[in-house]
């Protein structure tokens, strides 16, 4: 886990530094960089993220999209007059080559018309055997830090557990995967699971059928993290079944932003009352897995 | 019939002029005798009163002349929207649609404001000058689309060429002449550092209109 990519913070960037043809070649030509701005939240303000793709998806409100002046169109979740447009702008298209009439319209709405400010999280997942990435010039004039996943580690003692079967989806021997799925929430929350009589903060209570554990590691870990370093999380934890182990399963549950502009592909994602976007594997001894993904209300169905 | 009864009559006469001469009120009588006797005979079916309507003179009219009357000036009418798309009086001709050839109508539109203003000190009070160009003409104000709903239009900048009710016809830099709806756009008007915003949805009337109209503030200014 030390091995997860670094990530920086970088403030008070504009937007149409992220067009410079020094800072293109750099960042979206190498086809791994991965930009999202930092602290916008999704349904009030300006949001902008950059794919490894090489598109540059700009989810903004209408005040800023009328008085911007490039095309887009308005976002999904919208009521009867939209107040939030989402404007996707891809790179690596030929159209958008530096020089040309569209690049200069966009550099224009950009620079001048509305000069658009975030923080961005940025980082560019780097091949193994080759130097880690840096900050590029054009963007290391901007008030920047580094910093790397912060990793949390706690050890649950005589934790109530729910017993798993691997090709059991429907619950008819062991715990069913939805049950399964909120007891998991509960424990990631810290949510005693006695559903004591006296108790009004929560009835949530460990599903049947059970047996006590003497030891449970939960481990979070907070960050910018790319999808590379979390396969290779992945490979790591199917590795650690090969040696005989007490446990019988073991989970990893991702989140994804709540504030991103995207969800599962392109999908559009919104903030309706929670803005939450996340996917998990269980993983079994016989290399069997579950795979819960789960989505808010203002979301596409993940595919 | 009549008149091949008369053409024998008047035949009659030359050959017989000297020897009538004398006589020729007598004649009358007897020619009148003599001619309705003729009729009588080569028109056998013919009635009287039809012989008599026969050789009754009438008048006829070959010119009709009408007194002239005193004339009337008329005013001139102007010309119909019709007459006027035919003529294509509001056309411009390609050869026209230069940008320099519009620079000095902006130079008198300054000139125009200036004078309306009384002058754009930096104190003046932006009140008053807006109330005054809410009536003022803008032909050869270089007009800049602030905002609008539809995103490519923002940013055209240019010259007023024309001002129609509903649309505003403005010719860039770059020669173009650019039709611009106004509603649903925020246009922006400079003069000397004074930067006036003008809600085109609001605008929509002909400029002539525009000077008798008074503005009440309806409704939001939401594009």
């Amino acid at each position: 886990m030390r091995r997860f990519t670094r990530f920086y913070l970088v403030r008070e960037v504009p937007v149409f530094e992220l067009l410079g043809e020094e800072c293109l070649e750099k960042t979206v030509r190498t086809g791994r960089f991965y930009a999202l701005s930092y602290k916008t939240r999704i349904d009030q303000d300006d949001v902008v993220a950059l794919l490894p793709t090489g598109q540059l998806i700009l989810s903004v409100v209408k005040d800023t999209y009328e008085q911007l002046g490039l095309e887009g169109r308005p976002s999904q979740y919208a009521h009867k007059r939209p107040m939030r447009y989402v404007v996707v702008i891809d790179l690596t298209d030929k159209s958008m080559a530096p020089g040309s009439k569209r690049y200069d319209r966009v550099l224009w709405a950009l620079r001048e018309k509305v000069p658009l400010k975030t923080d961005f999280l940025m980082a560019c997942h780097s091949v193994v055997g080759t130097e880690a990435w840096s900050l590029p010039p054009c963007l290391s004039r901007y008030p920047w830090k580094e910093l790397q996943a912060s990793v949390d580690t706690q050890t649950l003692r005589d934790l109530p557990c729910p017993v798993l079967h691997g090709d059991d989806l429907r619950g008819e021997t062991a715990c069913e995967p939805h049950a399964f799925l909120e007891w998991l929430g509960a424990v990631g929350l810290g949510i005693g699971c006695e559903n004591e009589a006296t108790s009004f903060l929560s009835t949530y209570e460990c599903p049947e059928p059970r047996t006590l554990v003497d030891q449970a590691v939960l481990c979070t870990v907070t960050g910018l993290l790319l999808p590379e370093d979390i396969h290779s999380l992945l490979e790591e934890l199917r590795r650690y079944f090969d040696q005989p182990k007490s446990s019988s399963w073991l989970s990893l549950v991702v989140h994804g932003f709540a504030d991103s502009p995207i969800s599962w592909g392109m999908a559009e994602h919104g903030f309706h009352k929670g803005g939450e976007n996340f996917y998990s594997f269980v993983l079994f001894k016989n290399q069997d897995y579950w795979l819960h993904m789960g989505t808010g209300a203002n979301d596409g169905c993940p595919p | 019939m009549s008149k091949e009864s008369q053409r024998i009559v008047e035949l009659k006469l030359p050959e017989d002029q000297s020897q009538l001469l004398g006589v020729k009120s007598q004649n009358d009588e007897k020619a009148e005798a003599f001619t309705s006797a003729f009729l009588r005979r080569s028109m056998p079916g013919a009635s009287l009163t039809k012989i008599e309507c026969a050789l009754v003179h009438k008048a006829v009219v070959l010119k009709y002349h009408k007194k002239a009357g005193p004339k009337k000036t008329k005013r001139p009418k102007g010309l119909s929207a019709k007459q006027r798309r035919e003529l294509k009086v509001f056309q411009l001709k390609p050869e026209h649609l230069k940008y320099e050839l519009f620079l000095p109508l902006h130079e008198l539109w300054k000139q125009y404001v200036r004078d309306l203003c009384n002058g754009l000190k930096p104190e003046s009070n932006p009140q008053v000058i807006q109330n005054k160009l809410l009536k003022a003409d803008f032909h050869g104000a270089v007009i800049s689309v602030d905002r609008s709903k539809c995103p490519s239009y923002v940013g055209t900048t240019g010259i007023l060429v024309q001002e129609l009710k509903h649309v505003f016809k403005i010719i860039t830099k770059e020669d173009k002449l650019k039709v611009i709806p106004k509603r649903g756009s925020v246009f922006s008007v400079e003069i000397d550092g004074f930067v006036s915003h003008i809600y085109g949805s609001r605008f929509q009337m002909r400029s002539s209109e525009r000077s008798a109209k008074k503005f009440k503030a309806k409704g939001n200014i939401d594009l």
